[in-house]
């Protein structure tokens, strides 16, 4: 099963220019969800980062696997997810292993760890041309609306 | 005198929350006395989960509030 841009912001919060996921190819029960993200050469934050040298900001390659996460959670927790709740970033654990350029395909492989109603751990790997870029467990909180 | 078991589940807790061992004693509510919160709650359940190769269902982890009933947990799961 597939997810286009509009279901996946049926699920994200994030909106342009700061939504991360442009699709979602693969869905393994709720274990696992692989996404793509393309960079293009026009991306905000290759304007300052650097002028003349773009490369994708480390921070920007972690909101990647968040918003991934995200997903693989809602299809984990729909009735959790169905309320739109607030997603909180709380600890990363991450290497970063190669630069990523303008035109590179991001491949995001997000497996699940644990899920609880309110909290939940991943971890993710992000390829380029089958080769693991960037790979981080990620633990983040889910809280209702105020 | 704590066992090995216990010393290591103490140990075990502390790297994780960071909560010094001498705090980790074993009636201390780990929500009220030692402030741990919901995402430190689950890197808990996830490594124990990995390391005694257990289950914690999520209805169980509101009940396991101190290092005397995660002890007990890991000797004997439901």
């Amino acid at each position: 099963m597939k997810w286009d841009k509009e279901k996946i912001k049926s699920i994200l919060p994030q909106r342009e220019p700061f939504l991360f996921i442009d699709e979602v190819i693969e869905i393994d029960g709720t274990e696992r969800v692989v996404a793509v993200k393309n960079i293009k050469l026009d991306e905000s934050f290759f304007e300052g980062h650097f002028p003349g040298n773009p490369v994708v900001p480390g921070v920007i390659l972690i909101e990647v696997m968040a918003q991934a996460s995200i997903i693989l959670y809602s299809v984990a927790k729909p009735e959790i997810t169905a309320s739109h709740p607030d997603y909180y970033l709380g600890k990363v654990k991450a290497e970063f292993l190669s630069p990523v350029s303008p035109g590179d395909e991001l491949i995001i492989e997000t497996n699940r760890v644990k899920f609880l109603d309110n909290a939940a751990i991943t971890e993710v790997i992000v390829k380029v041309n089958n080769k693991i870029a960037v790979k981080a467990e990620l633990v983040f909180s889910i809280q209702k609306k105020k | 005198m704590a066992n090995n078991f216990e010393e290591e589940i103490r140990q075990l807790i502390s790297n994780i929350t960071e909560v010094p061992i001498e705090k980790l004693t074993l009636d201390a509510d780990f929500f009220n006395d030692l402030n741990i919160d919901s995402l430190k709650a689950i890197e808990i359940v996830a490594a124990f989960e990995k390391k005694y190769r257990i289950i914690i269902p999520e209805q169980d982890i509101p009940k396991i509030r101190n290092l005397r009933k995660i002890i007990e947990y890991t000797v004997f799961p439901k």
